[in-house]
């Protein structure tokens, strides 16, 4: 089976606020699945879904095949799951909560456990609340991880964590996907960590799936242009295919369509002269669609 | 090698920054005909990127005939590369000159880099779009 998850026509609601609407979506076998979204875009309700924590109202979820809120056991043995804030039982000792862990996964492997926490530094007699925020996040990194899940889902991981911790957590997701098979979904709102790692990119916003495609087409489709006008344009240009203009005066820039706009045809019809043509950054990309 | 620093915010795909980096580092002699590339799995961990990023950046190399991927064993600089070194010494003066007269017209390095971005741009959207790979 090639897809790990499918969501079909996902929906939901709490109260007035429609938290997804209508989300399709697949992610397939042995891919990185980058999730962006501004806070409040959907990415953590989606994610809950997969984890079978809430049931779909309206539409479908499978993980690998299976409905994650009726076979629990079958899916959640197969996932990692990452959190921003990994909930970690505080009166624990590093030591009892990998025990404690290791009794829940069949394929809990010690070796790497033990692998891992000699790289973090990781103290295995110190009390779980007694780590500072980095080691907190790298010892959820291990729990999520030391089963060699075929799924390892990572919710907003580097919130709030210096370099060096965002740098483990990036390892990580490379170490899965370079062994066969394995696959990450990545939820951040730190775009260049997303591009660096993503195949795949989707991005919610207010609950609505934007863009869905491989990283490399939506870098493909997407032009930054930046036009210089002889006199100071008082109104945005009406550039046709353009998914947002934003400047002043005599300079503009268009974040575009590529498939659609030639820069050099565009601007001369418009009279400016195109000062630059050049990809946009998925920053751009996401800023773009989101105002437009 | 040393590592290169890859800006994913930049806007240039990262598969081309590694392939402009790799053959920059060729050129100056920093790697030599001959040499064993890192392994996927290794340049990946090392500059934190996909490892289909690396792969796609060693398949550029070879389809431009710089690298060839031998099975099993690795990815080697081909020996002919020397040649295209030999190139870029020689396209030294020819882009030494030219900075030089934009110099004297009293044009700074902005000024010279922004040109020669734009002109590049220019011919880049002159010409027909590369196929996209499926």
């Amino acid at each position: 089976m090639r897809d790990v998850v499918a969501v079909t026509n996902l929906s939901r609601r709490f109260g007035a606020n429609a938290a997804l609407r209508d989300v399709s979506l697949t992610v397939s076998r042995g891919c990185v699945f980058g999730l962006v979204g501004e806070n409040g875009a959907g990415k953590s309700t989606l994610i809950k879904h997969l984890l079978g924590l809430w049931r779909a109202e309206t539409g479908a979820v499978k993980v690998f095949g299976l409905d994650p809120v009726s076979e629990p056991t079958a899916v959640l043995a197969r996932i990692g799951y990452l959190s921003e804030q990994p909930d970690l039982p505080g009166w624990m000792r590093v030591d009892e909560l990998l025990r404690y862990m290791q009794a829940f996964y069949q394929r809990w492997d010690t070796t790497y456990a033990e692998q891992l926490l000699e790289q973090f530094g990781l103290n295995l007699g110190a009390r779980i609340k007694t780590l500072s925020k980095g080691q907190h996040a790298r010892l959820g990194l291990i729990a999520a991880e030391a089963h060699r899940p075929d799924l390892l889902i990572l919710d907003e991981p580097s919130s709030g964590l210096d370099p060096i911790v965002r740098r483990d957590i990036l390892e990580a997701v490379i170490r899965t996907i370079t062994d066969e098979g394995r696959t990450v979904i990545f939820s951040s709102h730190l775009l260049d960590e997303v591009e660096r790692v993503s195949d795949h990119v989707a991005m919610l916003h207010k609950g609505t799936l934007k863009l869905c495609a491989p990283l490399d087409d939506i870098k493909a489709q997407h032009r930054r242009m930046l036009l210089r006008f002889e006199r100071a344009q008082a109104a945005p240009p009406d550039v046709p295919g353009a998914i947002r203009v934003d400047g002043a005066g005599r300079e503009w820039t268009v974040i575009c369509d590529a498939r659609r706009m030639h820069g050099a045809a565009m601007a001369r019809h418009l009279g400016a002269s195109l000062v630059e043509d050049c990809p946009a950054s998925l920053d751009e990309i996401f800023v773009a669609h989101a105002m437009s | 090698m040393a590592a290169p620093r890859l800006n994913p915010s930049s806007g240039t795909p990262l598969y081309l920054q590694l392939v402009e980096h790799l053959k920059h580092s060729i050129a100056t002699g920093a790697i030599r005909a001959g040499e064993q590339l890192p392994s996927v799995r290794k340049m990946a961990e090392d500059l934190l990127i996909n490892p289909n990023t690396v792969v796609r950046a060693y398949r550029d190399l070879e389809s431009e005939g710089i690298v060839e991927l031998r099975h099993g064993s690795g990815v080697f600089i081909r020996e002919s590369v020397s040649a295209r070194t030999d190139l870029m010494k020689k396209a030294e003066p020819v882009i030494r000159s030219a900075v030089d007269r934009l110099e004297a017209l009293d044009l700074d390095e902005d000024d010279i880099r922004r040109l020669m971005e734009n002109e590049l741009a220019l011919r880049r959207a002159a010409r027909p779009r590369r196929k996209q790979r499926a």
